[in-house]
């Protein structure tokens, strides 16, 4: 286990590191350069030059590597181009409300789509399940951002019910007592997470159908049904934790995805998370955050495909983790 | 909006409300006098550093003009001839001791918002800095023509030129905004790109900074002690929206109070059929052209097989239908500049010149046949440009000309530029209150913004002259000239200039906007009593 476990921090360290060398050499050979004119007004090449030279641009390609990763070894991520803020600062910043986001939305996909997959299975080929495998065949399909978008016209704009953007209501959220804070966050939370949640548990669901589907079909739960067992508990304590397996591995591989997602998502609504720093960043080549993202990004990949692995293995008996 | 929707709209505008009262709306203390309003504006971009002499965006000049004053503030005529226009700020009054020295006499009741007094030896550290190739600022090369700014006493301060021209005492005042030497003094100078002061500014407004999180907002609370009176509106807040669309959905659905550029037909009918929100038009200070390089695509050493001919430049600019454009894009909210002028510069835009005629035939017998081909940059962010571009590939493919559309983000358009590794672009310019600035640098032989390397020495012996000349006639004159020289030689096709136009909830009144900053008078807007809502009786 131990070997094991090493050998999977190795091999992170050294994807991460290669994955990092290889966005710094992407970022600085992309067409394209940091200090834009903002707002259509031209930037005067006097300044852009003393900026240049201020954030070490100036300096060769090697040399700009050499001192990134000599830094980054003492802890030090750089410096924002375009926010003037260090980068670690920033990235501490948008973090939380990535994490807040993407667990909103992993409880809502994964509580949703179990349920539903749960249904569909126990109802499998009746008209209920076709009709669910139709709905969730629907959002699964649907483009996130799209999705984002009609929900933020129809029930932000239209309706009124939620607001449209932000993570809180600057106007009133410091003025509010602590469970008015709590409140006003989960309220600017509820279209955002939505969003990603909706699309991801149209997937969940019908993976979740899959599995309980095969599991039924195992003789361990022919064996429980000539126990005697009520259909129920059948299908919840014994079925569904074989079937349970494969969507804690999805969970692990849901979380690129869902950062993936969130970028759109956190554009469209926004939200000041790693998704909109990003995009921000890559407009304005920013290049230490973009490095500082990726870095962070690769991190987060990496260590949740390492807890999928330890999940699954403290769910199922039969996985046991050897070098 | 829909009247069923509407309805909708209010019967669950409980929740919000449900949730303040479960909670106990900690922020209702009461606050229901004039002086309550809390404005909250929907911002495109979030500002870099409110440090003003190092800031280079629009975004950053709304908050940081609340925060920090000018010697004087041009006038509602947006004049920057003389000086009589201008109303004092933090110079109480100002003579003229000679034809090039200038007195500012400051206001002794100005404070800084830590507590000590506006002094002239902060007005001449000012200057100082913005002066310093250290500190790089994008005002630096505005204020050439001032030899020196001197301290004689605490509230005096002496301005001498290095020679005599109209915009002097603009100059003298536009640019800088006065810094607290202070605070100042002991920040090295090439530091102050990324100084913390430009996070947590102190200055002599009446406006002073009281939050910033960042990716999500910017606070302003009014200094009630103001010295040229105490603020109507208690609370300034700049929601960060990140784009155009997310700032009008922003004010459409009540989370902000004000936008200050709709743009598009499509947000302008949004916004008008919204009772919540007045529009309030105001004149814009860019216009978009598509600029030609004179020399080859990547060699600059190389005159440009087409654009260097002007007959070439002349057929495309006859060719190119402007008023059908203007009117399938921006369905009449844009106008086509009689030259390179955004409507701000108004006593120009009403002078002679005339916009170039859409003219087929004779654009026909210019190509002479020839059926040319060439690249047009456009910037990806702007879809208004894109569909410019699109529409420009249209009418010139009926001339027989082709026109391969490269659409491109802006870091990458900005590069192109820069290396002059182009045909031709779609640009915006953002301008000053004054021709003299951008027209010269734009278009001017050693422009530092000329990246398609026009040259006509005629033009530019004419950009010195309406410069130079001593009065609004002979400036007005001089620079009809001079863009008539630029017709007869054409370096880009003038194509549109926004009619900017403002989005303010109906509760806020006295809204004025200024032009050249558009909430640079919001200290004079008010919310009155009976308009007051939940985040105007909130605070901190």
């Amino acid at each position: 286990m131990r070997a094991w476990l090493l050998r999977r921090i190795a091999a992170g360290l050294a994807i991460v590191f290669v994955t990092v060398s290889l966005t710094f050499v992407a970022v600085h050979l992309a067409p394209g350069r940091p200090f834009l004119p903002p707002d259509e007004r031209p930037l005067n090449p006097e300044v852009v030059a003393r900026l240049q030279h201020r954030f070490g641009l100036d300096q060769p390609l090697g040399v700009q590597y050499v001192r990134y990763f000599g830094a980054l070894a003492r802890g030090e991520m750089g410096e924002s181009f375009s926010k003037r803020r260090p980068v670690a600062q920033l990235i501490a910043g948008a973090v939380p409300n990535t994490l807040l986001l993407t667990f909103a939305a992993l409880v809502i996909d994964f509580t949703l789509g179990i349920l539903i997959g749960l249904f569909q299975a126990a109802r499998a080929r009746r008209r209920s399940d076709v009709a669910l495998a139709n709905v969730t065949l629907f959002f699964y399909s649907l483009p996130t951002f799209w999705l984002a978008l009609v929900l933020q016209l129809v029930c932000g704009l239209w309706l009124g019910w939620f607001p449209t953007a932000g993570t809180t209501d600057p106007a009133l959220h410091a003025s509010l007592p602590l469970l008015g804070r709590l409140g006003d966050r989960l309220y600017h939370l509820v279209l955002p997470a939505l969003t990603l949640g909706l699309v991801g548990a149209g997937g969940t669901a019908r993976f979740q159908r899959a599995a309980l589907l095969e599991a039924l079909g195992h003789d361990y739960v022919r064996t429980a049904r000539a126990k005697g067992l009520a259909e129920p508990a059948v299908l919840v304590r014994h079925a569904w934790r074989d079937a349970l397996l494969p969507v804690i591995s999805l969970a692990g591989v849901a979380l690129p995805f869902l950062l993936t997602g969130a970028v759109l998502i956190e554009t469209v609504f926004s939200w000041p998370g790693l998704g909109k720093l990003a995009t921000d960043a890559i407009s304005a080549r920013d290049y230490p955050l973009v490095l500082g993202t990726t870095l962070l990004a690769t991190c987060a990949v990496v260590l949740g495909s390492l807890i999928a692995d330890l999940l699954t293995a403290a769910a199922d008996p039969r996985v046991r983790l050897t070098a | 909006m829909n009247p069923a929707l509407a309805v909708s709209r209010r019967a669950v505008a409980w929740l919000p409300v449900a949730l303040l009262a479960f909670t106990g709306c900690g922020g209702r203390g009461g606050c229901t006098n004039e002086y309550c309003g809390t404005v909250v504006f929907a911002a495109s971009a979030e500002p870099t550093s409110l440090l003003p002499a190092v800031s280079t965006m629009a975004g950053e000049r709304d908050v940081f003009d609340q925060i920090f004053l000018k010697l004087a503030q041009i006038g509602p005529d947006g004049a920057t001839f003389g000086d009589s226009s201008f109303t004092p700020e933090l110079a109480r009054s100002w003579e003229w001791t000679d034809p090039l020295t200038l007195t500012f006499h400051l206001d002794p009741r100005a404070r800084w918002q830590d507590g000590p007094p506006v002094t002239a030896a902060d007005v001449a550290f000012t200057f100082d800095a913005y002066r310093d190739t250290l500190v790089g600022s994008q005002d630096r090369t505005a204020l050439d023509h001032i030899a020196s700014v001197a301290a004689t006493d605490s509230e005096t301060v002496i301005f001498k030129f290095r020679d005599r021209y109209p915009e002097m005492f603009y100059d003298a005042t536009y640019h800088m905004r006065i810094l607290p030497a202070h605070l100042l003094r002991d920040v090295p100078r090439a530091t102050w790109q990324t100084a913390p002061f430009g996070r947590a500014p102190v200055g002599a407004g009446p406006y002073r900074l009281t939050s910033w999180t960042p990716g999500q907002s910017i606070e302003l609370a009014a200094d009630s002690a103001y010295f040229l009176g105490r603020p109507h509106l208690r609370r300034l807040i700049w929601r960060i929206a990140g784009n155009l669309n997310n700032s009008v959905t922003m004010v459409l659905s009540g989370e902000a109070d004000a936008v200050e550029v709709l743009v598009t037909p499509a947000n302008i009918a949004k916004a008008k059929a919204d009772t919540a929100l007045a529009l309030y038009p105001y004149a814009g200070s860019t216009y978009n052209f598509v600029r030609f390089n004179m020399r080859a695509n990547g060699d600059r050493s190389k005159p440009h097989p087409l654009f260097a001919d002007p007959q070439m430049r002349r057929a495309l600019v006859l060719g190119a239908d402007r008023p059908q454009m203007v009117e399938a894009v921006f369905s009449g909210h844009a106008k086509i500049p009689p030259g390179p002028m955004p409507q701000l510069w108004s006593w120009l835009w009403r002078s002679k010149l005339t916009p170039a005629p859409f003219d087929t035939l004779e654009a026909a017998r210019l190509l002479r046949g020839r059926h040319p081909s060439f690249h047009l940059a456009v910037p990806s962010s702007s879809p208004t440009r894109m569909q410019y571009a699109q529409l420009l590939q249209e009418q010139y493919r009926r001339l027989g000309v082709t026109v391969v559309i490269d659409q491109v983000d802006n870091a990458t358009f900005q590069q192109l530029l820069e290396s002059g590794k182009f045909d031709a672009t779609l640009e915006s310019i953002q301008t000053d209150p004054t021709p003299s600035s951008s027209v010269a640098a734009l278009w001017g032989r050693t422009g530092p913004t000329n990246w398609g390397h026009y040259a006509n020495d005629r033009f530019d012996a004419l950009v010195r002259t309406a410069s130079a000349a001593l009065t609004r006639d002979a400036a007005q004159a001089a620079w009809e000239s001079a863009f008539d020289a630029l017709a007869q030689d054409p370096p880009c096709i003038i194509l549109y200039a926004l009619d900017n136009i403002a989005a303010v909830n109906h509760r806020v009144a006295d809204v004025r906007i200024q032009p050249d900053s558009w909430w640079g008078l919001v200290r004079t807007w008010r919310i009155p009593p009976n308009q007051l809502i939940e985040r105007d009786r909130a605070g901190r």
